[in-house]
Order: C-alpha cells, then structure tokens, then sequence
C-alpha cells in the first residue's frame, strides 16, 4: 500500500490547507524556472541585470504565479503575452499540440516591446490544455537598425525596431522548425549569445510544464484548478480592500518626461503624462486621459499592454499592498481584477500601429512615478516623494566579423519617504534589475569602469531626504558605438509635503582628443573611439517634508558621509555645524526659528 | 583520546564527550551564558569530564561552534570598521547591485544601506588600480595615502580596517603593502584585506565580505582569545577547534583571523550530526533535516560528501557573503511557527516564530498564539506528562485554545485546524526539500531523511511521505545531534583563485603551476597547525561555465597534473552536471574556468560509534496506550496509538504506527501505515508505507 498524506483530490470545494499547499507549490515552480532561466543564460541583461520573467498561466489566461527574482516589468505582462498568442494562431486557424513551443514579442498583442521575446509551452493534460508555462527575456540584439536593442531611438516605425514575432512555432509537436532558427541567426548580432538565451528560455519553460503537470497529476485537476481560483480570489480581496480604504474621489497629476531634447519639433518636447484615479468604493480606474499625443516617428510611445498596464499594477501594489509591511502577497491576476485603465487610442500610453515602442522604458517607469504622484494624495505616508529615472546604454563594436554587444542599465534613486530617507542608488519602481560587476564587466569586454560612487554634496533637502544618485562612467578600450535612451535630464523628480525637488540626471561624453560634451537622455548609435569616455550622472529623488524639522543628528551624520556640505545643513536644513563637527543646538534652534525665505 | 564537543545554542549548550580508548561517549547539557558563552562552556565540560571521571588535563580536542560571529551580524553589533579603496569606487558596498531586495515596495529597508557595515564617512580612497586579465597595475598604489587614510581611521576611532581594491584577486601586491602600512600606523587595528578572504571575482560581494570579516573580527578574536584563557585556567590542555561553516573545523588562530569563516557554523555541525548519524546505519544518500523551534535546516549528503552553497546564493541577515559554505537550506518553519489568518483570509503558518519566550501556549508561559507545538499536543502527538523527558508539563488547555481561537476564525474543527497547521508546515518544509532536490536533479525518493533537532522527529515521516521518501532515521539523541557532529570533522582549509580561462586556450602550465602554489601553501598551514603529512589530503575543484554565462557549477578536477586528457573528462563532467542542475546542456557551448578550489582536509581524530542499544523487548518500553490523531484516507481518525520509551526499546524488534516515540530530548512520530526499527547503531529507522 502507499501512503497518499495531503489529502486526496477529490475534494470538492477547496479547503484552506490544501489551497495553501498547492500555493507554495505553485511558487516553487515559478522560482525555479527562473532561478534556471537566470543561471542559464548568456547575456549579462538576463543574468546579471535579471531582465526576465517566468510565470505559469491557466487554461484561461490568467497568471498563477511569477518568480520572484525576475523584473516585475517581466512577469508582469506575461497573461497579455499569451492572449496575444491565442487571439494570432485564432486568427490563422493554428492550433496548438503536445511539444510545441510559440515564439512571441508582438508589442501590439500583449508583448512589452519588440526585445522581450516570449517563448511559450502549452501544457496538455489528457488531451486538453490547462495552462501555459511563459518567460520572456530581453535580448541583447533583435536585428534592429543599430546594435543592441536599446538605445535605438531614430526608428522610426515597428519594422525598424528588429524582428516582429507574431506567435510564430520555433518547435511543432517538438519538433524543432529549424528554418526559423536560421532566420534568428542570420538576423541577429551576437547570435550565439541571443540563440543561447532563446533555447535557455525554453528549458526553463519546458521544466515548469513539467512541475505544474507534476502538480495537477499529485492533486487532480480540479483541485489545483479549485485552489488557483482561490489564490486569485484571494489577491483580488486584498486589492480592493486597499482600496475601499481609500476616500472616493478623482486624484490627479501629471508627469513629465523629456523626450528628445535636442529636436525642433515641440511636439517630441513636450510631452506630459497626465494620470487621474478615481476611486469608486473597493474599485479603481486608471484613466490617463490628456497624455501627450503619440509620437508617430519615435520609439518612446509605450504599449498599452504589457508596458502601461504593468507601470500602474506594479506602483498600486508597491504602495497600497506594500510587501514590507503586508508581507508576501502572491502576484497574480487576481491583484488587477479591481483595477481598470483608460487610455485615448492614440495616445502616448495607448499607440497605434506601426507607431514604434522600443525604447518605451524610461516613459513607462515616469508613468510609474506620476501615478506614484497622483497616490501621494490619499496615502502620503505610503509613497515616496519623485523617483530618479534610470538611463540604459548600448556599447558595441566589431571583433573581426563578430559583434561584441553590451547593455548596461543606469540606475535611478527613490524620494524621501514617511519616516526614511530615500533609498540610494537603486532601480526605481517598475525596473528593478542589478548591475554587473565592474571586475567581470572588465575581464570580458573592451571597456573600463573608471568611477562608480555616490555623487557628494547632492542629496534633496527634507524631513527625510532623497535618495542619492550615482556616477558611474566608462571608458572604450576599442573602437565601436554607443547609443543611449535615458530619462530625467531636464525634470527634476519632484519634493513632497515641504521636500525639495531632487536632482537632475546628465550624461557627459569625453572625447579622447576634446572637450567633454553633455549628451542628451536619448541617443541614437553614434561611433566612439577608444580612449573616448562617458560619464553618466544619475539622478537624485525628491525631499519628503520640511527640511528644517529634519533631526539635526541625522544632519549632521549627512555632512560627515559628505551627502550635504556644512553649508548645506546650515542653508537647507537650519542646522549649524561646528568646526568640531558638532551640532551647535543653540544657533540651530536661533536659525530655525528665524523667519525664513528672503 | 578524549574529544569534548561542545555546541552553544540559545538556550541551551550541548556537550558530548567521546573516550576512544575506553569507548564511552556521554552527553550533557548547561544553560546558556548568553553574556560571556566561555562560562557556560567551561561549566559544562568540566561538570562533563566530573561525571564521567576524567581528568581534565587528559582531554585532548576540545571542537567547538559558535554563534559570536552570526549574533554580532544578525544583531548588527560589530565594531566599528573602517575601508581602505580603490580611489573612484568609494561606495561600491552601498550600491550594492542597485537592485532592491523587494519588488512591491516603497517602504521596504536595504539592508546594506540601512546597516552599513562601514559607515561612507569611514571610507577612505587612495590612488592605485590594477586591471584583467593579468592584474597588471595601471595606476601605482599612493602610499602616503595609504597612511594617511590609516591615520584618519585611527583618530575617527575605528577598531578593524578592511582593505578592498579592485582585482586585488588578480594580484594582492597592492592590498597588502597596503597592510603593511596600516598595521605601521595602527598597530592595535583588527586589519584584513579582500584577496586574504576571498580572491575572487565579483566587488560588491567580496567587499561586502571583507568589511563583514572586519565587523566581526575584534569580537571573535576577543572571545576565542578569552576562551583559551579560560581552558588553560582550567588546567585543560585541550587543543582547542572551531567549526566553520565550510564543515571543517579550523584553528583558534585561523578563526581570529577570518571569523567569517564561522558565519554558519552551527547549521553546518548539524549536516555533518546527520551525515555521520546516515553513514552508521550504512546509508549513503542522506537528507538531513534539522528542526528547531523556529527554523528548519535542510542538507543534502551524497556518498559521504556534503554539497557547498555556490558564492551567489550564501547570504547573511541580507548581506552577500563569498565564502565557502555548506549547502545548508534554512526556512522558518519549526515548533514555536504561530498559525494564523492573514488580512486575504489564507491560512498560513510561520516564519513568525513564538520562540522560547513565551514559546507555545502549551508552554504555559502566556503564549496565547497557536503554534506547531501547539498543533501537535492537541492531536495527542506530544505527550503532556513527558516533554523534555518530563522536564516540562504541558499545559494542553491553554494548547487546546490557542487552536480554538484559529479554527473559528477558519471555520474548522479544533483537530481540523491542528491538523491542517501541520499539513501546511510540513508542506512549506517539502517545498524546502524540493528545491535542494528535485529542483537541482537529484531524486529524493532515493534518499533517506534524517530527522533531528527538537522537532525534526515529530514531522519527518509525513514531510518524508509527501516526497515520496522511503526511509526516515532519527538518531540516537536527536537533540544535539550538531554537538555530535561536532566530533566528526576534520580540519579543513579551502582556497579559490579566479582564472578566466577558456576551453581551447587553457594554459595548462599556469593551472597547474598554480594548484601548486596553492597546496604548498595549505601545506603550510597544516605544518603550523602541527599535522603530519601522512593525515593531509587534498581536494580540487573547478568553478566552471559556459563562456558568457553568469553563474559556475562546481566541477571535481582529478588530483595531480591537468593533461589534455584530464580537461576533456573535465568538459565532459561539466555538460552532465549543467544537464543535470538545469535540465538543458549546450553542446556547442565553449567552457570557461572561471576559478579554481583547492579543499585540504587534515585527518583528525572522530567521535567512536555508539553502544548498541540494551533494551529488552517493546512491551517493557510501553508506556502506556492513548489516541492520536492521524488523516487515513482522507479522513481524520483517533486511532489506538502506542507511547514507547525510547531507552527501553530493544534491537530489530518492530513497532507499527501509530505510535510515538518519547526521549528525553525529542519526540518521534510514527503514523498509521509506517513501521520503526532500532538498529544495532542506535538509530531509529522508520519505514513508510507499511513495507516493513
């Protein structure tokens, strides 16, 4: 006889324990795949910076579980990615078989932007599909006009962004269509790297269709089936109990961004973000009705789905259902049900094809901020004041025949926030990957990090103050290209509640012979020599509250780790500071009291 | 030869003490000195050595794991430190890898920021860089920099100095003149350098470790210091031994200077507890499973060897450390895990822990929370009369209505709601077993699991059932099982140097030329420490990758020198272990070596096994006959269940569950269907599936 000890499948309504159960269960077979994904894979994007996501999804659509370790701008719009899927081979009259894989990255159906490649396992269980086993991945190259797939600002329409997959068979009933996989590889640079992660995708896809198969056989399909719906039901109950403890009402604001500095055309300049929440009793809409126009001819109009939609969910979640105080919330569709958004056709948050998307990333994440903004209004005291945007680069160049491609992602910083300073020198809300070690960087490509610190004396002033922005700067030890797509250059992130506003980013180009020019935040491949240098200068978030009832302690700690200057603290913060390094209490009670301004 | 083991734990130290000559090992236990441990300590062995008429100058080994260390880190208690860097990367310890430890949330701390292991005020930059891929020096080390850097940290009032430089693990020149300056101008500085304590690629890590080893160091090298002290005033003339967490155990000396070696040396004694435990009853895949009261332990042991953490996924309190590691998984679920209702209405239980104070309601000092403990008294599992060999009665009222209180909430019967709490902790346990197993190839079902700690007995069968595990072992005093494992290591030292080099361009007479500098160096060492070629052996390995991959698998590299012929069955090992870990080899993937492991193992002298059990027959260990609680066939049963004396059961006698098993320092459970057998070693094995 054997032992069955979780009790049997047959149960017909789902009992907390077994919903519980199937739940880690879940989890796990999401962390594994990407835990493999991430171990596997080739370009430093994926492994190092974590630009991916894994998730498991049901017969239905809906996401049951991500891994934790990936990018919530990854896993976030996986379900969006296989509508997409379902909604083309429909179209076509494909169906789907045991042993197939689709290939996806179709920006106008569910996929982020044109890099993020999708790869997708139908699971079939007796005879039937009863989910899906999804990553996707952003590539190092997509077989766009320039190298890299960032960076690539000049497109001017969807087919000058790369390769468009739309639900296309890289396997059929596994069988590999290999015709496809030489299309990949004549198209794109750094092949070798690029198929490397494709087919790294693949296995962790195919193992997560495995465990979730392993799972439904353990406890029967309608029990696992009965214990997801209850794990949706479950997040869905959280989010609007979030939010029917929000006050009714509309609550605006608006973002901006700065879109190509350097044009003549106001209409690439000026291009606001505009964000209102209503709040309607445990339900909420999104409406970002008076965003700017898309921009017809230039890549920073952003994908209603799977760009917008991921932007706003991950910044609702982060403050209303915030994991370091509600603990660990399982991300799945449930969480968005309450939730609807609205976006003008036509519009930057919501582009008409062929409009082109691919640099829609720093867009996305000031949409982010700017509901971030709109939400300071209910709940000051679980937002930040304006984060620092982030600036991802593109190096390139040719060893021999063979392209050498590196994608380096610049981080932002956070506002201050209610009790805590900002963080430092981090990814900001809907990006949260890592850098790569200057140690590894160096030992495997032809650049040098010349600098990477905190930037002195540039913290915003606040009660509690921003998070301080980074320097970070590399030099080409060979000939090649660069291109850059960045945000933050012209607008600084905002104070709140009495905090100043932050610091503006910049990006500093050193030619070997001449003077240092300052770059704008998006730039198309432009050739660098060796010797020639980049300084980037990252952003520093918004101040949160006044500045002059900052604990003068704490003041003082930040002039002695050089965040603010001695004339700083007495400047911004009211607080004199001794020669002794000391807080002289008695002239800084005098200055604070004092009238202020004039 | 006489070894003394001696485990601090919170609470309580456990001692074990092993006489090879006269074949008697003995146990004990003193509360713990949480202010000075060295007191607790020597109470406790020489109460030990009283009891069982030893002499204390006959002790020979005193083997000891401790905590120092891992308190000072997780209370954020070191000293205050100060860093030495490369001029340009002043603050590479405080972006860390610009990522945020958490996803959703505005509000959350980052542990490296929030608690900096030296403050930016205490970081000092100075001219000098070297650069790959040989650690040629671009920029000249600036020594008047240097001192004057040294001399600033000594008036700011720091106590330790952490050098880091960049590619110091390239070539250390730099770092440790460096050294040599600092130690000039502040002699009493606790000073350590990156490459001395992990020569390996990736700066935030090993900056991260350096600055930890410098946090912690003027403590642990205060107590180890101290404790020999005390040892010697004690008349004992014990060498004393320390447990790292690589599962060897190292010098006093070896400790003062890299005490964050010791981060996670308990856990690690308690792998080794449980391996040695496995090997007696002759098993060779073993999974140990270590539970405590809020956290469970979980170690993989094949054939004999232990499996070590890979450098990217060795945390402490949230800090990166890049040293070598034991495997050891820890989730927080154990017997003080509350059960609760969250704000989504889902049940779930743990990692927040009652611990020992309050502790379980049924430990009747005002928990009211239920807890796992809790779950199983009232599903008669724990025996009210006979907990801690009847050290403490447990008050099963106030058990029974801290679950009361839950099941209402959920809708459930009482026995229900115990009954589910301990479906839930043992499944989050599984869940933790399942990705050191089946999430890295290795197929549980053929492992035998070793339950230990307080509570590992009471949930090894049904954590072992829902993995399909045949066979669980409980050893002899499951307890102080890590006191045990204590007495079974040997000294070892591990060494790491970064190569980059790739399959095709191997420059076989640097691999090998360096495996040699580093066995004469360990050999060295091992002269200094006083032990004879004869007990030495070596171990080498290879930290291995597809060129452009981020992450290494570790690889065996046969002993002596690398030949083409060795490389390829070197290729060969590293495509099966990539398909093996990962599901997926790349055939046409070129491999690097990214870096290469030297292990020096010095025999030393182990715990002898223990006597074979004397008990008479299984109806003279009867206790008595009460009712237990056990799901059969999806259906919740009281059923008959024997209460059995462990110390009285006798050799190869069987006993059918349900039953439990009571001792004085853990309790077994045996459910309905399985069997359990004393063998000659001691070790309770319990079968599941009734195929006895």
């Amino acid at each position: 006889m054997s032992m069955v000890w979780p009790r049997a499948a047959t149960a017909r309504r789902i009992d907390p324990v077994t919903a519980s159960v199937i739940q880690g269960a879940l989890e796990n077979i999401a962390v594994e795949m990407g835990y493999k994904l991430m171990r596997m894979s080739y370009s430093s994007i994926i492994r190092e910076s974590a630009d991916f996501g894994a998730a498991i999804i049901d017969a239905q659509g809906r996401q049951l579980c991500e891994s934790v370790q990936s990018t919530p701008l990854q896993s976030g719009p996986i379900p969006g990615y296989v509508r997409g899927i379902l909604a083309a081979l429909a179209a076509r009259g494909e169906t789907l078989q045991p042993g197939d894989v689709i290939m996806h990255n179709d920006a106008y159906a569910g996929a982020s932007h044109g890099p993020d490649v999708a790869f997708c396992v139908p699971v079939f269980h007796e005879d039937r599909i009863v989910g899906y086993s999804v990553t996707t991945a952003h590539h190092l190259d997509i077989g766009a006009l320039t190298p890299g797939s960032c960076g690539i600002v000049n497109a001017i329409d969807a087919y000058a962004e790369g390769l468009q997959f739309k639900a296309i068979k890289v396997y059929e009933a596994g069988r590999r269509i290999e015709p496809v996989w030489q299309i990949l590889r004549a198209n794109i640079r750094a092949p070798d790297l690029v198929v490397g992660d494709m087919e790294a995708q693949i296995a962790a896809c195919r193992i997560g269709a495995e465990r979730y198969l392993d799972l439904i056989r353990r406890y029967g399909l309608e029990t696992v089936q009965a214990a997801a719906e209850e794990l949706m039901d479950y997040s869905e109950r959280l989010m609007r109990e979030a939010i029917a403890r929000l006050p009714d009402g509309r609550y605006t604001a608006t973002g901006y961004i700065d879109g190509f500095l350097d044009s003549d055309d106001r209409a690439k300049r000026e291009l606001p973000l505009v964000v209102t929440l209503i709040v309607d009793g445990d339900e909420m809409t999104v409406d970002l009705t008076g965003t700017a126009p898309q921009v017809p001819d230039r890549p920073i109009n952003m994908p209603f789905e799977g760009t917008v939609d991921c932007a706003i969910w991950l910044t609702l979640r982060s403050a209303l259902l915030d994991s370091a105080i509600y603990g660990h919330i399982p991300q799945n569709s449930g969480l968005t049900r309450p939730i609807r958004i609205v976006a003008p056709k036509g519009c930057l948050a919501n582009p008409i094809f062929p409009a082109p998307t691919i640099a829609r990333f720093c867009p996305g994440n000031q949409l982010a901020d700017t509901v971030m903004k709109a939400l300071a209004q209910v709940v000051p005291r679980q937002v930040s004041a304006g984060i620092g945007n982030l600036k991802v680069m593109a190096f390139s160049g040719l060893q021999g025949e063979r392209h050498w491609v590196h994608m380096e992602i610049f981080e932002g910083s956070y506002g201050g926030r209610y009790g805590k300073d900002g963080m430092d020198a981090v990814d900001t809300l809907y990006a949260n990957t890592r850098n790569n070690p200057i140690e590894d960087i160096e030992s495997h490509l032809p650049l040098r990090v010349d600098r990477y610190e905190l930037r002195d004396g540039t913290a915003a002033p606040g009660a509690w103050r921003g998070g301080v922005g980074s320097i970070r700067s590399f030099t080409m030890l060979a000939d090649g290209g660069v291109s850059v797509e960045g945000e933050g250059h012209r607008f600084r992130p905002w104070g709140f509640a009495g905090g100043r506003d932050g610091t503006t980013a910049a990006l500093i180009f050193e030619p070997k012979d001449g003077q240092p020019v300052a770059l704008p935040s998006k730039l198309p491949h432009m050739p660098a020599r060796a010797g020639d240098r980049f300084v980037a200068i990252g952003p520093g978030g918004g101040g949160y509250g006044d500045p002059f009832t900052r604990d003068p302690q704490k003041v003082l700690d930040d002039v002695l780790d050089g965040y603010i200057t001695v004339e700083q603290a007495r400047t911004d913060y009211g607080v004199v500071i001794t020669p002794q390094n000391e807080v002289d209490m008695a002239a800084t009670a005098a200055l604070r009291s004092a009238p202020r301004g004039g | 030869m006489i070894l003394i083991g001696v485990d601090v734990g919170g609470t309580f130290t456990d001692l074990v003490l092993t006489d090879i000559g006269r074949g008697i090992t003995a146990t004990h236990k003193v509360p713990t000195t949480p202010d000075d441990p060295s007191q607790g300590i020597l109470r406790g062995v020489i109460e030990l050595c009283d009891r069982q008429g030893v002499a204390r100058d006959k002790v020979d080994y005193i083997f000891h794991g401790t905590t120092i260390a891992t308190n000072a880190v997780l209370e954020y208690d070191g000293s205050p430190t100060g860093m030495i860097t490369t001029a340009g990367y002043r603050d590479i310890i405080h972006i860390g890898r610009h990522q945020r430890p958490q996803n959703y949330s505005i509000m959350q701390e980052i542990p490296w920021q929030d608690r900096p292991l030296v403050r930016r005020r205490h970081r000092k930059t100075v001219s000098e860089r070297c650069v790959p891929p040989t650690g040629a020096v671009l920029t000249p080390l600036d020594e008047e920099q240097v001192r004057a850097a040294a001399r600033a940290l000594k008036a700011e009032g720091v106590q330790s100095v952490s050098i880091c430089f960049l590619f110091s693990y390239l070539n250390p020149a730099h770092e440790e003149r460096a050294r040599e300056i600092v130690q000039e101008e502040f002699p009493e500085a606790f000073v350590t350098t990156s490459a001395s304590v992990s020569p390996q690629f990736r700066e935030f890590e090993r900056f991260t470790t350096t600055a930890m080893n410098a946090f912690v160091g003027p403590k642990v090298r205060d107590y180890v210091s101290n404790l020999e002290t005390r040892i010697r005033s004690a008349d004992l003339k014990a060498n004393l031994r320390i447990m790292g967490s690589n599962g060897g155990v190292a010098t006093a000396a070896m400790v003062s200077e890299r005490p964050v070696l010791t981060l996670l040396s308990g856990p690690a004694a308690g792998v080794l507890g449980g391996a040695w435990t496995g090997a007696l009853s002759g098993r060779r895949k073993l999974i140990t499973f270590d539970v405590g009261g809020t956290s469970a332990d979980i170690g993989i042991v094949t054939d004999g060897r232990f499996s070590e953490a890979t450098a990217r996924d060795t945390w402490i309190a949230g800090y990166p450390m890049l040293v070598p590691m034991i495997d050891v998984h820890t989730i927080g679920a154990g017997g003080g895990s509350i059960a609760y209702v969250d704000a989504g209405g889902a049940f779930r239980v743990g990692p927040r822990s009652a611990g020992a104070r309050p502790g379980p309601a049924a430990y009747g000092r005002g928990g009211t929370e239920p807890t796992v403990t809790d779950a199983n008294v009232v599903l008669g599992r724990l025996d009210k009369d006979n907990f801690l060999g009847g050290g403490m009665v447990l008050d099963e009222v106030a058990a029974r209505r801290a679950i009361a209180g839950l099941a209402a909430r959920l809708g459930m019967t009482e026995l229900e709601a115990a009954e589910g709490i301990l479906t839930i902790v043992n499944a989050n346990m599984a869940n933790a077993i399942r990705s050191r197993t089946v999430q890295k190839g290795i197929d549980p079902r053929e492992y035998t699991l070793v339950a230990f700690g307080g509570a590992g007995p009471l949930h090894g069968a049904e954590v072992a059932a829902m993995l399909g595990i045949p066979e669980v072992i409980v050893p002899p005093y499951p307890g102080i099982t890590s006191a045990v494992g204590l007495l079974t290591t040997d000294l070892r030292y591990d060494a790491i140097k970064t190569e980059f080099q790739v399959e095709g361009a191997i420059d076989l007479a640097k691999l090998n030329a360096d495996f040699a500098a580093m066995e004469r160096a360990m050999r060295a060492q091992f002269a200094a420490d006083g032990l004879s070629d004869s007990t030495i052996r070596f171990e080498r390995a290879g930290d291995l990758r597809y060129v452009g991959q981020g992450y290494e698998l570790r690889v065996a590299f046969p002993a002596g020198n690398l030949d083409e012929a060795s490389l390829a069955a070197i290729w060969e090992a590293f495509h099966r272990q990539h398909e093996m870990e990962y599901g997926h080899r790349f055939p046409e993937g070129r491999i690097e070596i990214v870096n290469i492991r030297l292990t020096g193992i010095g025999s030393i002298p182990k715990i002898d096994k223990p006597a074979t059990p004397s008990g008479t027959s299984v109806e003279a260990a009867l206790v008595r006959t009460g009712r237990g609680v056990f799901r059969v066939d999806d259906e919740l049963k009281s059923l008959p269940t024997a209460f059995y004396r462990r110390d009285a059961l006798p050799v190869g006698a069987p006993i059918t569950g349900p039953a439990i098993v009571l001792q004085m320092d853990s309790t077994t459970v045996v459910p309905p269907g399985a069997t359990a057998v004393l063998d000659a070693a001691g070790n309770l094995l319990i079968r599941l599936g009734g195929a006895a």
